[in-house]
């Protein structure tokens, strides 16, 4: 895995001592712009060199640095520790002039690991030794070779793993697949068991997905009541409804004995009219009320379009409807929620969406709530013309009030709908409301009868009386979405075996087949990524995979999910072997809704965005949600315009949401939806490095963690982790009073200055130092504890970097070749699902190479990638 | 008379249920099954509760060392528990404290890996290919797993495998795979105590076909495959076959109905975040399990070894952040208290299950159920990273033979637990090995034997442990 980057990272290290005397000659001058900075970088590229591509491709297996041994090393082991270790005394059977100094392809390696284990602890050479001493520079000198040839000689024995694509589907994988085959939009993977990511983070290599009795077990069962969802048995079920009018409403809050009133103009109004409350829109009157009460009704109002009555439940930001719905909502089923509403102002600068949230009190001093909507519906149309906003939620899967169907009273068996204002109108006398005028509930809700889902399976052919000729229909269509291949007759036949045994024991058709499909979906042709060929072996196959297999991989990249029909016959075909074909197919998976999928899953995956489950210190769940939501935007705004991937490191752009921009200091953004907006220096911000997420999952709860956020960008964006701490890392002492005088940059200047850890963390932490402008919370500071920020490091190679602007410039002038071949390994390894070993390493310098020709754009990546050899070869 | 013996054993069980006001529909399959062969007398029953990141360890001359050293002071009747231990004082009688035991082939391996192996003693190493072999719960339930409805119970926080040496749960069947852990208490109740059905068997008949065409599928698709893709597939190849086993088991209680119990201390939706409430229904899980006879083998893992996530958060029960954390604070201003009071809130939990299981008469024979049950606690790090000297309290087991209120230490060389003690580094780990310590295999033959397996040997390891 490490493979490009320690080669890559030799060359960078001699680039750069020729190229640090230029930049510190012009770190005196005022530094060049990060727009400029990019083009210079750009320049410097060895792979826009005349010629480059041309040369051979490097050795495989990077070499043994022998020379260096020979030179250094060596002359050193025989003056300190020869005396005890040599051809006159062999101390622990340990000859040093025995051993064979080429770690990657000799035998003694584990030898040389006791070694570097004795010479880190400084138990060798031992303080009565009669030898030369070891200083602590020789000491350091040889620790840091034997360092990186145990490196080569590991990164060797795990490339001499050869991996493979052949893996199960992930655990959202297996969501989406169920979701696009079924046409339902459920979250049917909860039962499985979580996946585990590999180091790198990805949660799809197939070197990690594995199988057991009890997640196949899980697999039937998800299968089945899936399946049982997505068809229909018997009658359309009568559903419950809830027509909610305002004019009842308010009737029934009038007439309370309390009732909070308020008439146009009086003083009331005033205390009120910023509350939620129901008004008369002619009169004028209203009347401020806490919640609201709605019992199912008989009427078949819904889905017609009642006249706007002029009353209307009143709704400023932040304010809600709480609705008790008794105990009449069925057990399962799609509840539709309609809300006509409008606004009662259009300043753009002003936004209202709605929020569903259900809850119930369990006992006296008990209740619960949970947001059931998914995502907030932004209400754009005027009060004077209100329109229906509606929302689908899934009963089964949200939590319910479990004592509703008890024959008592105690405890409560009411359930509450709550329609929330989310707005950032909270001031100005004008500021803006929601006005609904009507609610109406209905479950179970079907669209149509027999639902989509349901005709999907079971759809309509003049063969339909006949059971035994249309279940091979039924079965026929369905392996072929479930498998993604064309299905041979024999292989229907083994099915209809099953369902001529299950026939009997169901009294309809349809149950008896939903059984038999649901087989289908524990098939392992299902639940892998199979390379089956289909029916029709393609001739001088070779390497290369199967058209079927290379649309499930196009899909599953793409979309985390199953090829569609349309990939499916562009397979059957074979036309998706034609470039024109197979790049047609690329832009429209882009295009299609699915694709959010992919951008979702690699940011989060390549980025590690789930370890912000684990930290605690962001306590607003809007922040949070704008957080992680903000990386994945940044992503598709890129993927959008095939922008440069190097925007990745540095854009003249953030984008953002107004929660995020606010945190920024960005001004004027309003409203919930990301969007770019163009930055300046001074917000800091612009491109992954610099997002709030980044910056927040790297803290260490209270503060930033300078060591976190350095491996972070070493690990994630460059693609060159640091290697584990060595065995005797002491932890800093904080019982030291020394110690705990100093700021946080002067204890890791502490640490980093004791011989142990010096190697690594000179490494890691100016690259994270540099980040320290940002506190835990990934805002922007110029003091710590009143103090100056102090985010000014040098690098190992005495490269300095002023504060994130200088990391950004850096990175921008000497490492764009890195960065963009970190870019091209992260995105193929999560393209093939499995490690990435010695083997493909030049396939990847191939694709880095024409990707920088083809100037860094992202969608050309994902194109070079899926018409690349390694994209199209078995393994 | 073995006849009426059975019968009387059932009546007593109902009639005791009864009294004690537990809803516990009885399955009649237990009058029947004790006619079994090897069913004779009362369920033994197995626990094993695991913790990753060890304990506090500090050195004689810290002065947290009075206080907040996990393991006990003084000889083996009249040791003293410290502050971390001190709440199992009410139930010192019950349980004995082990010191000096640990796997000889994980001695020198970084703790982070060694949660895979406590339960199985294997050599999983630090690094490079990885295999891992039986545990001993599972050893147990291979021997008892028929007599019950379920053969073993597999808990832990996170849920699921982990990944090889970042196991996130305890228990690894005969071919060395892990047996994914429940993590939701709702799964696990309705695993255990929600009925599946009246027309289960005609869904086990319809299975059984389903597995036929699967395993004929498999075979088509093998031919395909490259032989390490085949190899990959002959995972998929054996859960089926094990789902198989599972299904000619599961006719056995077709016509048995699940048992009925009292739920009034369950928090179903409880998440480990709520740590209180997670581990007191998990533990009442487990409770309700060995007093239904649902299983006699469980095993439960707190969080994983160097881990974040959910798990790591279970010390905010005791108003700290981070388990895994508070090892590397030791250092740090009241370091060791921290790490002891998280602790000691282990031990609390588990000093509660211990005390229920002792006040619960024995549903089917004499006693209460913690004299047939043997509980064991423990952790494969004693110090920071420190594969040896685990710390262990096991409890129970009077009946199986075990003599607790005791003290045991074995090995030599480490009678005050100084070996390892106050560090807070990785030089611990990989320093040289300055006391003799025991296998912890030794009490696993030992266990194995007590509850029944015919063994003298586990994880590669001979014989038993002396004076348990």
């Amino acid at each position: 895995m490490y493979f490009p980057m320690t080669v890559l990272f030799r060359l960078m290290v001699l680039s750069l001592f020729a190229g640090v005397s230029l930049a510190s000659v012009l770190g005196q001058e005022t530094p060049v712009s990060l727009e400029i900075a990019k083009d210079q970088g750009r320049q410097k590229s060895r792979f826009l060199k005349p010629g480059a591509g041309k040369e051979k491709a490097a050795d495989a297996v990077p070499d043994a640095n022998v020379a260096d041994f020979q030179k250094v090393v060596q002359p050193l082991l025989a003056r300190s520790c020869a005396g005890c270790h040599g051809e006159k005394k062999s101390e622990g059977r340990l000859r040093l002039d025995k051993l064979d100094a080429d770690l990657v392809k000799g035998a003694d390696v584990e030898r040389w690991r006791e070694i570097y284990n004795a010479l880190i602890k400084a138990e060798m050479p031992p303080d009565d030794s009669k030898e030369a001493p070891l200083t602590e520079e020789a000491r350091g000198v040889i620790v840091q070779w034997l360092g990186e040839e145990m490196h080569k000689a590991s990164m060797v024995r795990r490339g001499n793993q050869d991996q493979s694509s052949f893996r199960r589907l992930t655990k959202y994988e297996y969501n989406y697949a169920l979701q696009d085959l079924l046409g339902l939009d459920f979250s049917f993977a909860g039962k499985l068991p979580p996946d585990t990511a590999s180091e790198d983070g990805f949660k799809n290599r197939s070197d990690l997905l594995q199988m057991s009795a009890m997640q196949f077990q899980s697999y039937r069962e998800i299968g089945l009541s899936a399946l049982k969802r997505a068809v229909v048995i018997g009658e359309r079920p009568k559903p419950v409804t809830y027509v909610i009018s305002m004019a009842d409403q308010m009737k029934t809050a009038l007439a309370a004995k309390d009732a909070k009133r308020f008439e146009r103009g009086d003083e009331n109004e005033k205390k009120y009219v910023n509350a939620q409350h129901l008004l008369n829109r002619e009169t004028g009157a209203g009347v401020q009320i806490p919640q609201g009460q709605a019992q199912p009704t008989d009427k078949v109002l819904f889905g017609e379009a009642s006249p706007v009555s002029p009353e209307a439940w009143v709704l400023p930001a932040s304010g809600e409807m709480k609705l008790n719905l008794d105990r009449f909502l069925p057990d399962e089923g799609v509840m539709r929620v309609r809300i006509r509403a409008g606004r009662s102002s259009m300043n753009p600068d002003e936004y209202a969406g709605l929020r569903l949230i259900f809850s119930a009190h369990t006992s006296n001093n008990a209740n619960f709530s949970q947001t059931i909507s998914t995502r907030d519906v932004q209400v754009t149309a005027s009060a004077e013309q209100p329109e229906f906003v509606h929302f689908d939620i899934p009963l089964s899967d949200i939590q319910r009030n479990p004592f509703r169907k008890l024959t008592t009273t105690f405890p409560r068996r009411d359930e509450f709908l709550h329609i929330r204002n989310i707005s950032n109108a909270f001031s100005g006398p004008e500021r803006m409301k929601v006005m609904v005028d009507q609610v109406e509930i209905t479950a179970p809700f079907y669209e149509e009868w027999p639902p989509k889902s349901h005709t999907n399976i079971f759809f309509e052919s003049p063969n339909r009386a006949d059971e035994s000729v249309y279940g091979r229909e039924v079965v026929g269509r369905f392996l072929r979405r479930v498998w993604r291949r064309t299905v041979a007759p024999d292989e229907v036949g083994a099915f209809m075996g099953l369902f001529a045994k299950y026939r009997p024991g169901f009294a309809t058709f349809e149950e008896a087949m939903v059984e038999v499909l649901a087989t289908a979906l524990a098939t392992p042709e299902f639940l892998y990524l199979s390379p089956r060929q289909g029916p029709v072996v393609e001739e001088k196959a070779g390497n290369r995979i199967d058209a079927f297999e290379l649309a499930n991989r196009l899909a599953v990249f793409l979309w985390a999910s199953l090829p569609d029909e349309a990939l499916i016959a562009q397979a059957e075909s074979g036309a998706i072997r034609r470039p024109e074909v197979l790049s047609a197919q690329v832009k429209r998976m882009l295009a299609d809704p699915r694709s959010k999928r992919f951008s979702q899953q690699f940011v989060d995956q390549w980025l590690g965005l789930e370890r912000i489950n684990s930290v605690t210190h962001i306590k607003d769940a809007s922040l949070m949600d704008a957080m992680l939501e903000e990386p994945v935007a940044v992503f598709e705004e890129v993927l959008r315009n095939n922008g440069s991937v190097m925007d990745f490191l540095d854009s003249s752009y953030a984008v953002v949401n107004e929660r995020l921009a606010v945190h920024y200091g960005i001004p004027k953004v309003f409203g919930p939806h990301f969007r770019r907006v163009a930055v300046e220096p001074r917000h800091g911000r612009g491109g992954m490095l610099t997002c709030a997420a980044m910056l927040a999952i790297n803290s260490d709860g209270k503060d930033s963690h300078p060591v976190k956020r350095g491996v972070w960008l070493l690990q994630r964006m460059l693609h060159d982790p640091p290697p584990p701490p060595p065995p005797n890392v002491p932890e800093v002492d904080l019982t030291d009073p020394e110690i705990l005088k100093m700021t946080l940059k002067e204890r890791i200047v502490n640490h980093r200055n004791q011989p142990a850890c010096a190697s690594c963390h000179s490494r890691i932490d100016p690259w994270g130092i540099a980040f320290e402008n940002f506190d835990a919370l990934g805002a922007y500071r110029t003091q710590v504890n009143s103090k100056p920020v102090d985010a000014s490091s040098e690098l190992f190679n005495r490269q300095k970097l002023a504060g994130v602007d200088g990391l950004k410039r850096y990175l921008l002038t000497e490492r764009q070749d890195q960065f963009a071949q970190a870019m091209v390994h992260k995105l193929t390894a999560y393209a093939l699902g499995r490690p990435l070993g010695f083997g493909d390493r030049s396939d990847i310098e191939r694709l880095t190479l024409e990707l920088r020709q083809r100037g860094d754009r992202l969608v050309d990546l994902i194109q070079l990638i899926v018409s690349s050899d390694i994209f199209n070869a078995k393994q | 008379m073995h006849r009426m013996n059975g019968k009387t054993l059932a009546m007593n069980r109902r009639t005791f249920l009864r009294g004690t006001g537990v809803a516990l529909a009885l399955p009649w399959f237990e009058t029947f099954s004790a006619f079994g062969a090897k069913q004779e007398g009362v369920p033994k029953r197995f626990l094993s509760v695991y913790h990753p990141d060890g304990v506090g360890l500090p050195l004689k001359s810290d002065p947290a060392w009075e206080d907040w050293s996990w393991f006990p002071r003084g000889g083996e009747k009249d040791f003293v528990l410290t502050k971390v231990l001190d709440v199992l004082e009410p139930l010192r009688n019950d349980i004995t404290i082990y010191s000096g035991l640990s796997h000889p082939a994980a001695r020198q391996v970084h703790g982070h890996s060694n949660a895979d192996q406590y339960l199985t003693g294997a050599n999983i190493g630090g690094s490079g290919p990885y295999k891992n072999t039986i545990s001993v719960d599972q050893a147990y339930a291979e021997h008892i797993g028929d007599q019950t409805r379920h053969a073993s119970l597999v808990m832990s926080t996170n849920g699921g495998i982990g990944g090889p040496r970042g196991a996130q749960t305890q228990s690894f069947n005969r071919e060395g795979r892990p047996i994914p852990a429940l993590n939701r208490p709702r799964q696990i109740f309705e695993m255990l105590f929600v009925t599946s059905g009246k027309d289960a068997a005609e869904r086990l008949a319809r299975s059984k076909s389903a597995l036929d065409l699967l395993i004929e599928n498999t075979r088509s698709l093998k031919r395909q495959l490259s032989s390490r893709d085949q190899e990959t597939l002959a995972h998929y190849l054996d859960a089926v076959r094990d789902t198989e086993v599972k299904l000619a088991k599961a006719q056995r209680w077709i016509d048995t109905p699940v048992p009925s119990v009292d739920t009034s201390r369950l928090h179903l939706d409880a998440e480990p975040k709520e740590a209180k409430l997670y581990f007191q229904t998990m533990y009442e899980l487990i409770y309700l399990a060995f007093l239904s006879d649902s299983t006699r083998v469980a095993t439960f893992q707190l969080g994983r070894e160097n881990g974040e996530g959910p798990h790591d958060l279970l010390s905010l029960a005791v108003g700290l952040p981070g388990a895994h954390g508070l090892t590397h604070a030791v250092k740090k201003p009241g370091g060791w208290q921290n790490l002891g009071t998280y602790n000691r809130y282990q031990a609390e939990e588990f000093g509660r299950f211990v005390q229920r299981l002792r006040e619960t008469q024995e549903p089917a024979g004499q006693g209460n159920m913690l004299d047939n049950t043997f509980a064991m606690h423990g952790s494969a790090s004693s110090s920071f990273h420190l594969s040896r000297n685990y710390p262990i309290i096991s409890a129970g087991g009077k009946n199986l033979g075990f003599k607790n209120g005791r003290y045991l230490k074995f090995g030599k060389g480490n009678e005050d637990n100084q070996a390892g003690a106050g560090i807070d580094s990785d030089a611990g780990w990989t320093g040289k090995i300055q006391a003799e310590e025991l296998p912890l295999s030794n009490l696993f033959v030992t266990v194995l034997q007590r509850l029944g397996v015919e063994t003298n040997a586990f994880g590669g390891v001979s014989g038993t442990l002396e004076r348990v």
